[in-house]
């Protein structure tokens, strides 16, 4: 379950970076045709980094912080904080898609998009390591490979954040 | 229980592979009195003279294909007796007009519909509406009576985002009786694979005209998206919208004007002038090798709404019968199925959409707002309506008429049109891409049946 919870973490990260590179791509592709001639206007239909941005920010990433914050309540005995963590994912994604389409209608909103894809990476990677904190009890081991326990140290909670 | 809910929400989202636009939506009466829905005649027979020896007759083959444009560039497109654009169709006020299409190769089916002429309404040419999509193999007659003179364009309802944007068109101007005091020349602005053309031909295109002479320049928006057009070298006017002309026209030099996607403009100019259309695109009509050199895309456009001297409408809009709201926005939900940011139709996702029904002699007024972060050139068939009001204020110049309107977003239009014109009719963003994802609501008259249906044998997918 945890490894479950972790993967599921570490793809929405993954996700975050594979968003920055694809729209990143997808413009630089864009002014590259302008160069060559192409117009660009309300009849541009965009390019193959324009489409997997799309694609992927309003199909797979919810679909992921969906799955993760479900399996959060599953996972919730043996990774503390795991539904919070994963509530906070599943809410910054949704605040990632609603910027997006509010920056349609005004682009400077668009700024914020870019800076909660950061805030977003941040959350995911913080909730991938809660089950390092759970599983490794702060011993620096993979996680995983120590059986899910609490050790009554005080690592477990010292890494928690307030 | 969450998840059969989630189930439930899914699955009401889907669109069934085969219906009638009859079917779907809400019936939306307008205030006016309701009436039977899907009794009486059948669209099929609202067909244009059946008898008579036709005074243009054109014969147009479709195919699916490699297109080489005026300018030598190769695109996967269509063609239409093997160019793209089509033959520019030419005809005079009155005339009886048959167009006999077939359908070489296109492995979707294709159709021709005849955007801002008035037609009957089995003439239309809107595949699963009006007709059948054409199937390789086969072919279809278009008849009807060319009654206003005007800038008119035609092009295929079927699959229509995909075929329109891959070349699948063509002009037709209507020619009034009187000989024209000046020369005429029709500029179709398409964008092929990002490639902005005039008559197929990026660059700068050369027209001969004598200096100091008169010319009409007939530009046609084959686009998705609005078109900013201007001229240079010369003062000019806006003689005709839509098809109809403009009275009073004042001299215009600074302005620049917009062509919304799918309408017409005539421009007056005098030999020597340049009219930009954008992306590199220009058309110089004057003496050969003369070079007009191109001034800078005005700030400012000539607003419709105030330009031209005013005159009294035929029909009095105050006593209207029906009063419709078309109101566009957007919104994440479910469409067939697929989640995404969709367009709305008062506040409701494709296939919940509003079915207008009206009764034929009625004067109806329908208010457009657009509040969806995006413009819609909004395109009523079968129709031509005249514009009362933006945002709130009136009309002052000369009676606007449309078949084809750019509401930018955060507008609201008011409009108005007699139904004069028995048939079930879509009403639709021409942005084609919109359209395909459900930016659409139909006009139905009372008395009338849809015998076609979208999907089915036919395969018939208008947008």
């Amino acid at each position: 379950m945890k490894q479950t919870y972790r993967v599921l973490a570490g793809l929405i990260a993954l996700g975050v970076l594979v968003q920055a590179g694809s729209v990143a791509y997808g413009w630089f592709d864009a002014i590259s045709a302008v160069d060559a001639g192409t117009v660009i206007d309300g009849n541009y239909e965009g390019n193959a980094g324009h489409m997997l941005h799309g694609m992927i920010g309003m199909m797979v990433m919810p679909l992921l912080g969906l799955i993760l914050l479900i399996l959060s309540f599953v996972a919730a005995k043996s990774i503390p904080q795991a539904r919070k963590w994963a509530g906070i994912v599943f809410g910054l994604i949704v605040l990632q898609v609603a910027l997006a389409f509010a920056a349609f209608s005004a682009p400077i909103i668009g700024a914020l998009h870019g800076i909660n894809a950061l805030v977003l990476f941040g959350a995911a990677a913080r909730a991938g390591a809660l089950t390092r904190a759970a599983g490794a009890g702060g011993h620096g081991a993979p996680a995983g490979a120590v059986p899910s326990q609490r050790t009554g140290t005080s690592a477990t909670g010292s890494s928690l954040p307030a | 229980m969450g998840l059969g809910l989630a189930g439930w929400y899914w699955s009401a989202s889907l669109v069934p592979s085969t219906y009638s636009v009859m079917d779907m939506g809400h019936m939306d009466y307008g205030g006016g009195p309701t009436h039977a829905h899907g009794a009486g005649r059948s669209v099929a027979e609202l067909t244009g003279p059946a008898s008579g020896e036709p005074d243009v007759a054109v014969e147009l083959a479709a195919r699916q294909e490699s297109v080489e444009l005026a300018g030598g560039e190769r695109i996967e497109g269509y063609t239409l007796n093997g160019t793209s654009p089509g033959p520019a169709i030419e005809a005079r006020q009155g005339d009886l007009v048959q167009v006999t299409l077939t359908n070489v190769d296109v492995p979707d089916g294709v159709t021709l519909h005849w955007h801002g002429v008035d037609v009957p309404n089995a003439e239309d040419g809107v595949a699963g509406v009006t007709q059948d999509a054409v199937q390789p193999g086969e072919d279809h007659v278009y008849r009807f009576l060319a009654e206003d003179a005007g800038t008119y364009w035609y092009h295929s309802h079927q699959v229509s985002h995909v075929q329109v944007r891959g070349g699948l068109f063509g002009t037709l101007v209507v020619r009034p009786p009187r000989v024209p005091d000046e020369q005429d020349v029709v500029a179709a602005v398409h964008t092929y694979d990002g490639r902005r053309t005039i008559g197929g031909r990026t660059g700068v295109s050369q027209v001969d005209a004598e200096a100091g002479e008169p010319v009409r320049v007939r530009v046609v928006n084959t686009d998705n998206s609005p078109l900013r057009a201007w001229v240079s070298g010369s003062p000019f006017r806006v003689v005709a919208v839509d098809g109809t002309d403009v009275t009073g026209p004042a001299e215009l030099r600074e302005e620049g004007v917009v062509v919304t996607a799918g309408g017409r403009v005539d421009l007056l100019v005098t030999a020597p002038a340049r009219i930009d259309t954008g992306g590199g695109s220009a058309l110089v009509v004057g003496p050969e090798g003369s070079e007009v050199p191109a001034r800078p895309a005005p700030d400012r456009q000539v607003d419709l709404l105030e330009y031209g001297s005013p005159v009294a409408l035929p029909f009095d809009p105050a006593s209207a019968d029906r009063r419709f709201g078309y109101e566009i926005g957007r919104r994440i939900g479910l469409l067939d199925g697929k989640p995404g940011f969709w367009w709305t139709v008062n506040g409701r996702l494709y296939p919940d959409i509003p079915m207008f029904h009206v009764e034929e002699g009625d004067v109806v007024r329908m208010t457009i707002t657009n509040d969806s972060g995006d413009v819609h050139p909004m395109h009523l068939h079968g129709h031509h309506a005249v514009v009362l009001s933006r945002d709130g204020v009136p009309a002052s110049g000369s009676q606007w008429w449309v078949d084809s309107l750019n509401v930018e977003d955060g507008e609201s239009y008011e409009i108005a049109f007699v139904a004069d014109n028995p048939g079930i009719w879509m009403d639709h963003c021409h942005h084609l891409d919109h359209a395909r994802d459900g930016l659409i609501a139909h006009l139905a008259y009372a008395g009338v049946t849809e015998p076609f249906r979208i999907g089915g044998a036919a395969h018939n997918e208008p947008e």
